[in-house]
């Protein structure tokens, strides 16, 4: 999996790294939007689907909590419970207002962004540790609000939503339309994220994990940088939310609670901190997992304990570390430093 | 579901199994039918799987005992999906075992949050689902495919208020879990008390797993009630009731059937006892049925006495059981539901339960009262 040890003995010419990234790009667009689409066809079964729509959703969830404490260093302990935000914005605008999909998604995220603005401004000048235990705080808070806050809320009882997903005034209905709806809005949060994860700002935001004081003094401003990294990590947790509300029809508190954002933590350190691949490879790992282990029965958890146990104590940098994230990026994405496709990451080159 | 391909499909896999089990089983008994295939989600492993196990048991007491009682020629089957009482993992259930055609209805889920997102995806392939715990107001509402097997709290809550009201309390305090159970718990209470001209002086909901009952006990002192009503489970009733005996808070104490458990006494001790609670299952009732499934319980469980839950599992089971006999032999979801809605009067364990148009069951409630360590009916 290293490439970093791999010597090319002929440089890329520039042209040559954009079509080769372009051809992988394509891949995974294919494998997202054909080829999963006709196995699930191909099967007809609601459980597949379920299971890809559920993986899709957890990867996004993943993949922005990676940048917050993968990319940007800040342990995050509360992620769910903007998962949650999202999710009840959702659902409420669907139940009480009749507010849609076509709506009610981008302002879910927006939503979530909003709130996580708010409780970052007194948080964000927090280090470490502190940081940590103040977003346990923040997402211990949001529980109790969704739990306890029954005239707004409902509280425990939860929503429904009725009605299944619309796209400006078009009802998806089937199985397959609803899993492009989702596999679309997947892709495309994923991609912003990757941006956001393998360019100059990732690096900045990399450099206050590696040390904030230092970045201070070349001039960042870090405060600012975190704040906007945990934003905008909520905001796609809020989408995240939405769509795990429309898919399913009902939502409840103890869907959001500290358990879910441990188990999105656990995806993201699994897969590797500071890599977007990893944190993708970590959610699938995590949700399919216990599925395919159904069969063995009740000790399945503890098969997945295990995994999870094994796969830190033989590969602490996760099941793709950043540094081999970052050298696919570079050589075969023709991302984060143009042209820079055959050198080498990291400090041997 | 795409019906064309989806046959065709399906024909080509059965071809493909029957050839195989022609030259795999060609000695075997491979003439008797089918089993008649039913699933039930519950919690297996994670934070509630004292309950799922307990479940489990008592759905496999049911079983052996129906299919041994040769009441259908061919046997029925009980698939049990781990659901961690999860609601990602019930959804995903759902979905397997709607793909599954042979199961023909569903039991579970626990908790009523997953039994509630997984009866979207059950109102949608028209599966009948019957849960024997899901508590939720709108459970049962969701679509004619949803049945349960406990008692609603507009039911419990009124005989309640009448047994307080007879006992001649007219100012009480109301503590519940803040639950989607403990809203109704109180809402089923309060409405029925009130019309009668009593008045709620009090009223508390605590998150699950409360340690420390101390402030809210001391408030209720303070708005000196003539009785206390509580929408508790066994684990925090019995931290209550042990914290109103350490700070001699001597008020009357009332619960519900979610309280009935033999582990209130272990747990609280002394301080157990005189609650009165109402209960749809008592295990010293002399019934035959009662006295049937307490001795495969206990020969099941060490010795140990079911409790409330295990009964209404056991119930559960078994009314699906009796609806498979009446839609036999064509028995597919659709007839399973219509079965299942005509249940009336059926005699089990924890009373005799009918369903209403709603698929709400209409049962007898037992007062009950706790007499040194046993709980006691009181007539």
């Amino acid at each position: 999996m290293s490439e970093t040890d791999t010597v090319t003995d002929r440089p890329a010419s520039a042209p040559k790294a954009r079509a080769r990234a372009r051809l992988l790009q394509g891949g995974i667009l294919l494998l997202l939007f054909a080829l999963l689409p006709a196995v699930l066809v191909w099967f007809d079964r609601g459980y597949f689907y379920q299971l890809a729509m559920l993986a899709l959703i957890f990867v996004l969830l993943a993949g922005s909590l990676h940048l917050v404490t993968g990319v940007a260093g800040l342990l995050h302990l509360g992620h769910a419970a903007f998962y949650g935000v999202g999710a009840y914005i959702a659902g409420l605008l669907a139940a009480d207002h009749g507010i849609g999909f076509t709506i009610g998604l981008p302002l879910a995220g927006l939503g979530a962004a909003a709130i996580a603005f708010l409780v970052a401004l007194p948080t964000m000048r927090l280090v470490s540790i502190y940081f940590a235990v103040a977003t346990l705080a923040i997402g211990q808070m949001l529980f109790l609000v969704m739990q306890n806050w029954v005239a707004v809320t409902k509280g425990p009882n939860g929503v429904i939503l009725f009605g299944g997903i619309d796209l400006f005034g078009l009802e998806i209905g089937s199985r397959l339309g609803i899993y492009y709806v989702v596999a679309v809005v997947v892709a495309v949060s994923i991609w912003v994220i990757h941006r956001l994860t393998d360019s100059y700002y990732g690096n900045a935001l990399r450099s206050l994990r590696e040390d904030d004081q230092c970045a201070g003094a070349m001039g960042l401003d870090t405060v600012r940088l975190k704040m906007e990294a945990f934003t905008i990590a909520s905001f796609f947790a809020g989408i995240a939310g939405a769509l795990w509300a429309y898919t399913t029809g009902y939502i409840s508190p103890v869907d959001f609670d500290f358990f879910e954002s441990i188990l999105i933590l656990a995806m993201v350190v699994v897969g590797g901190l500071g890599s977007l691949p990893g944190a993708i490879l970590g959610a699938l790992l995590l949700i399919l997992l216990p599925e395919v282990l159904r069969d063995v029965g009740d000790v399945r958890n503890m098969l997945v304990g295990l995994v999870m146990f094994l796969s830190i104590l033989f590969l602490p940098k996760g099941l793709f570390g950043e540094v081999p994230a970052l050298a696919l990026m570079r050589r075969h994405f023709d991302a984060a430093w143009p042209g820079a496709g055959e050198r080498r990451v990291g400090w041997r080159g | 579901m795409t019906s064309v391909t989806g046959i065709t499909r399906r024909t080509a896999l059965g071809l493909a199994l029957g050839t195989g089990l022609v030259i795999g089983g060609a000695a075997g008994a491979w003439a008797q039918e089918d089993p008649v295939v039913i699933g039930y989600q519950l919690p297996l492993t994670g934070n509630t799987a004292q309950y799922g196990q307990d479940f489990k048991t008592a759905a496999e007491i049911a079983l052996e005992d129906f299919n041994a009682s040769g009441r259908l020629p061919v046997p029925v089957e009980i698939i049990f999906e781990d659901s961690r009482s999860d609601a990602k993992e019930g959804v995903n259930i759902a979905r397997k075992f709607v793909d599954n055609d042979d199961i023909v209805a569903v039991l579970g889920d626990f908790t009523s949050t997953v039994s509630m997102a997984a009866a979207q995806v059950y109102k949608q392939a028209g599966m009948p689902q019957l849960s024997q715990t899901a508590s939720h107001p709108d459970y049962a509402r969701i679509s004619p495919y949803q049945f349960r097997n406990i008692t609603t709290q507009a039911q419990e809550g009124e005989v309640n208020a009448n047994w307080l009201w007879e006992r001649g309390f007219r100012k009480v305090a109301v503590i519940a879990e803040q639950t989607d159970w403990g809203q109704a718990v109180v809402q089923g209470f309060t409405a029925p008390f009130e019309e009668m001209g009593g008045e709620i002086v009090y009223s508390e909901f605590f998150n699950r797993g409360l340690p420390d009952f101390r402030s809210i006990i001391t408030k209720i002192q303070r708005a000196e009630p003539d009785a206390i009503y509580t929408g508790l489970f066994y684990e925090d009733g019995a931290q209550f009731l042990k914290q109103m005996e350490q700070l001699g808070a001597d008020i009357p104490v009332h619960s519900t059937s979610a309280a009935y458990n033999q582990k209130l006494v272990e747990l609280a001790g002394p301080a157990a006892d005189d609650l009165y609670l109402t209960a749809t299952f008592l295990p010293t009732s002399e019934g035959e049925h009662v006295q049937e499934f307490v001795a495969a319980w206990k020969a099941a469980r060490d010795g140990q006495e079911p409790g409330q839950f295990p009964a209404q599992a056991y119930d559960a089971v078994n009314i699906m059981l009796d609806a498979v006999v009446r839609a036999w032999p064509d028995v597919t979801r659709e007839s399973m539901r219509e079965a299942l809605a005509a249940t009336e009067d059926f005699p089990g364990v924890t009373g005799v339960t009918s369903f209403d148009e709603d698929g709400e069951p209409e049962k007898q409630m037992t007062r009950a009262r706790i007499v040194d360590g046993v709980f006691v009916e009181v007539q």
